[in-house]
């Protein structure tokens, strides 16, 4: 009763009411600059959206009236300014590519990067805390040892080599599930659990290769601070207190165990939900990652500001949630929210 | 008996191979030279316009192949890391600039060549197609230059061959052969002698061949010269750019410290992958730019360690003497600071060499790297995915070296941060 009083006791703070006040106004400062930053760096480039159609038959007239459309006529502070404006408004504008408003079509495409990446994370989770555990429970047994081994290995392989190795097991040796795309066709008609399955299907491959790095990472934090937990005096204390392995394990050793890791893993869900880029390029599939990639070969400037904001707004909103979960877990880093 | 071996048995044997297999080309290639100064002393003009960069490349390894082991036999004793014990990861470190340093003369073969796309498309690692050598056109002019150049086209190899064939098999009294299915009917007068019979030599594919008949071996090896070259060329950009913001921040404090922190902090917030793509699709990508935007990317973590470094540093008593004494700040920096941060950048900058050449193999798997120009890792591994049911070896061997450099990388980096650091955990500095 009295650890709930504490916890409820932050949050009452006022203190900690103006760390969220001023952590907000620096997230918001920090957009601010990037948005500026990406605008500015766009305006640099030589060439504009108007000389795609460009052509032998467009007559002077006709691009003058294609660059109003874009509003290219005006100059680049005013356009900076409109920008703005609009943006301060909540129009991001309009797509060059999609011919519908930036918000449409992130929010298309947003919601399947959102599940790809915060179920790989679960996975992630899940899987290094199963692994970590089973490891520690005999340090520098052959299990441990394999697992370091291995996870280094895992850990260096970059996303593409893993992502063809799987497609060729998989898909080509084996053939046994399909390599790209999320839906296979011919299939709207049937019962929703085949659809489902199907689904689940071309989803496994992703999964398996945006996961297997982040465990990789999370398994070496976390076995990398549990030993150092376990050979801290106080273990010693409650295992001199006839305390079981179990419940040291749980009531002690993890929770002191976690908190670098939080830190870690709010990042790591930054870089997955902001966009899994390799990964949906190599399963061809209808993610924010693409889309951006996308919007950057075939200069769509407004496709490509909304991805950026979406993706800092992800990042931002991970880390901060990271801080917030540690402050809760340990009052010492309330300081770290601001 | 392997745990005894040392860097210096490794780099013997790397020596001796190369020099036993190459011998013949390696011994032509004295012949080049000579004849190349000769026509130097003649004709000086003819000489610098024929001079290009693949035959300059080709001399300076092939000057290099001689001189390297005579300069480490002169340094042995100064040379301390030859006597370390061999690993897996600093055995591969030196195979890798081994091949950087030697390509050509390890390949023999130019990584463009391409000839009788039929008989040479995608063929399995260790295979061998028979080649038909032609007589020599007759020469035009017989003077100093066209005699140089033709033995400089059998040193310095071009992407295209006039005076070979490329066939499956011959027959018996070579009046014909096959390509592919194709049985095609051989003039025997077209046929170059070697001791009065038709002059006809195998050659070996060791990787296999790619979709256009390429040599992969040759292919990855020159991958590997366009990996180092971008990891180097980026760790010198993001160490300049890192030491003197992290200098400024730490060394003046106050607003100075302020900004450069939160332009750090602007640049870590952002997925700085789609900030690549953006300037390289922007503003063009090629070698350089990819070198110069992944150094521009990459100093943070450097200015990080160099920053917090300086401001522990800048309260000590010698530095603030140093300081009275009237040194300049880059005399500060260069006397006072490098020596004491060296260790932590070191550290620092093997790990960015890895991220950086994973950087530049993801960048040319999305099309954004240095270019067609160039074999790069990312690229052959790109193109091997839309061949993975016919040809697995055209992204495996790619891949294979890809994932040994970065491992061998992050085991040296660890090994150095032990090293220096042997009171903290190492793990920590790897992730």
């Amino acid at each position: 009763m009295l650890e709930l009083e504490n916890k409820t006791v932050i949050f009452m703070n006022s203190e900690f009411i103006i760390l969220i006040i001023k952590r907000f106004i620096s997230s918001i400062i920090i957009l601010f600059l990037l948005i500026t930053f990406v605008f500015i760096l766009i305006r640099l480039a030589p060439g504009d959206p108007s000389q795609k159609y460009l052509s032998s038959k467009l007559s002077p007239e006709l691009i003058e009236k294609v660059k109003v459309s874009y509003k290219l006529n005006t100059s680049v502070t005013e356009q900076y300014f409109s920008f703005i404006g609009n943006f301060i408004k909540g129009d991001l504008g309009i797509s060059y590519n999609y011919r519908k408003p930036v918000t449409e079509v992130i929010s298309e495409f947003l919601p399947f990067t959102l599940i790809l990446s915060s179920v790989s994370f679960l996975i992630q989770i899940i899987l290094s805390f199963f692994l970590t555990i089973l490891a520690v429970k005999k340090v520098n047994g052959i299990f441990d040892r394999f697992l370091s081994k291995s996870v280094i290995i895992i850990y260096v392989i970059p996303t593409f080599v893993l992502g063809v190795i799987l497609i060729y097991v998989f898909s080509i040796k084996w053939n046994i599930l399909p390599s790209s795309g999320v839906k296979s066709y011919g299939n709207d008609e049937k019962n929703f659990f085949i659809i489902l399955f199907d689904y689940l299907q071309h989803l496994i491959l992703p999964v398996i290769t945006l996961s297997l790095g982040g465990v990789a990472v999370f398994y070496k934090y976390l076995r990398d601070n549990i030993t150092n937990v376990y050979n801290r005096t106080f273990i010693d204390f409650l295992r001199a207190n006839g305390y079981s392995e179990r419940e040291i394990l749980i009531h002690n050793v993890i929770p002191n165990a976690v908190n670098p890791l939080i830190s870690v893993a709010g990042i790591e869900l930054g870089l997955l939900l902001s966009g899994t880029l390799i990964t949906e390029i190599i399963f061809s599939l209808p993610g924010m990652g693409r889309l951006t990639m996308d919007a950057i070969l075939s200069r769509d400037y407004p496709l490509v500001i909304g991805c950026t904001l979406t993706a800092s707004v992800l990042i931002l909103l991970s880390n901060f949630a990271a801080d917030l979960i540690k402050a809760i877990i340990d009052k010492r880093f309330v300081k770290g929210l601001a | 008996m392997f745990s005894k071996l040392k860097i210096r048995h490794y780099l013997l044997f790397l020596f001796l191979l190369l020099i036993g297999i190459r011998f013949n080309l390696i011994c032509y290639g004295f012949y080049f030279l000579y004849s190349y100064i000769k026509l130097v002393f003649t004709d000086f003009n003819s000489a610098y316009n024929i001079l290009d960069v693949p035959q300059l490349d080709y001399t300076i390894s092939l000057i290099l192949v001689v001189a390297l082991p005579i300069i480490l036999l002169l340094f042995k004793k100064r040379a301390k890391w030859l006597e370390n014990r061999i690993n897996f990861s600093n055995c591969f470190f030196l195979l890798l600039f081994f091949f950087f340093l030697f390509a050509p003369i390890i390949t023999n073969e130019n990584p463009d060549f391409q000839k009788n796309l039929n008989v040479t498309r995608l063929l399995p690692p260790f295979s061998s197609v028979e080649v038909l050598h032609l007589k020599a056109q007759k020469k035009i002019q017989d003077d100093n230059i066209s005699e140089f150049l033709s033995i400089k086209k059998e040193f310095v190899k071009n992407s295209f061959n006039e005076s070979i064939i490329l066939v499956d098999s011959v027959g018996n009294r070579k009046n014909y052969y096959y390509q592919g299915n194709k049985k095609i009917n051989l003039d025997k007068n077209i046929l170059a002698l070697k001791n009065g019979r038709p002059y006809i030599t195998a050659k070996l594919f060791i990787l296999g061949t790619d979709e256009y008949g390429r040599d992969l071996f040759s292919r990855v090896i020159y991958g590997t010269r366009i990996s180092l070259i971008v990891g180097i060329g980026a760790i010198i950009f993001s160490l300049i750019i890192g030491l003197i913001f992290g200098f400024l921040a730490g060394y003046s404090g106050g607003s100075i410290d302020i900004l450069l922190s939160r332009i750090t902090d602007l640049f870590l917030t952002f997925p700085i992958i789609f900030l690549i793509l953006l300037i390289l699709s922007l503003f063009g990508n090629n070698l350089f730019a990819v070198i110069i935007v992944l150094g521009i990317t990459g100093w943070m973590t450097l200015f990080k360690v160099v920053r917090s470094e300086v401001i522990s540093i800048k309260r000590k008593d010698f530095f603030i003497t140093s300081g009275l004494l009237g040194l300049t700040n880059l005399q500060l920096l260069r006397r006072e600071i490098i020596p004491l941060i060296l260790a932590p950048i070191i550290v620092n900058i093997v790990f960015q060499f890895a991220s950086v050449i994973l950087a530049e193999s993801a960048l040319s798997y999305l099309g954004l790297g240095v270019g067609m120009d160039y074999p790069s890792w990312g690229s052959m591994i790109e193109a091997g995915q839309e061949y993975l049911s016919k040809a697995w070896w055209m992204s495996f061997f790619p891949g294979l070296m890809l994932v040994l450099t970065l491992l061998s990388a992050n085991n040296f980096g660890r090994e150095i941060n032990r090293l220096y650091n042997p009171w903290i955990s190492d793990d920590k500095q790897q992730i």
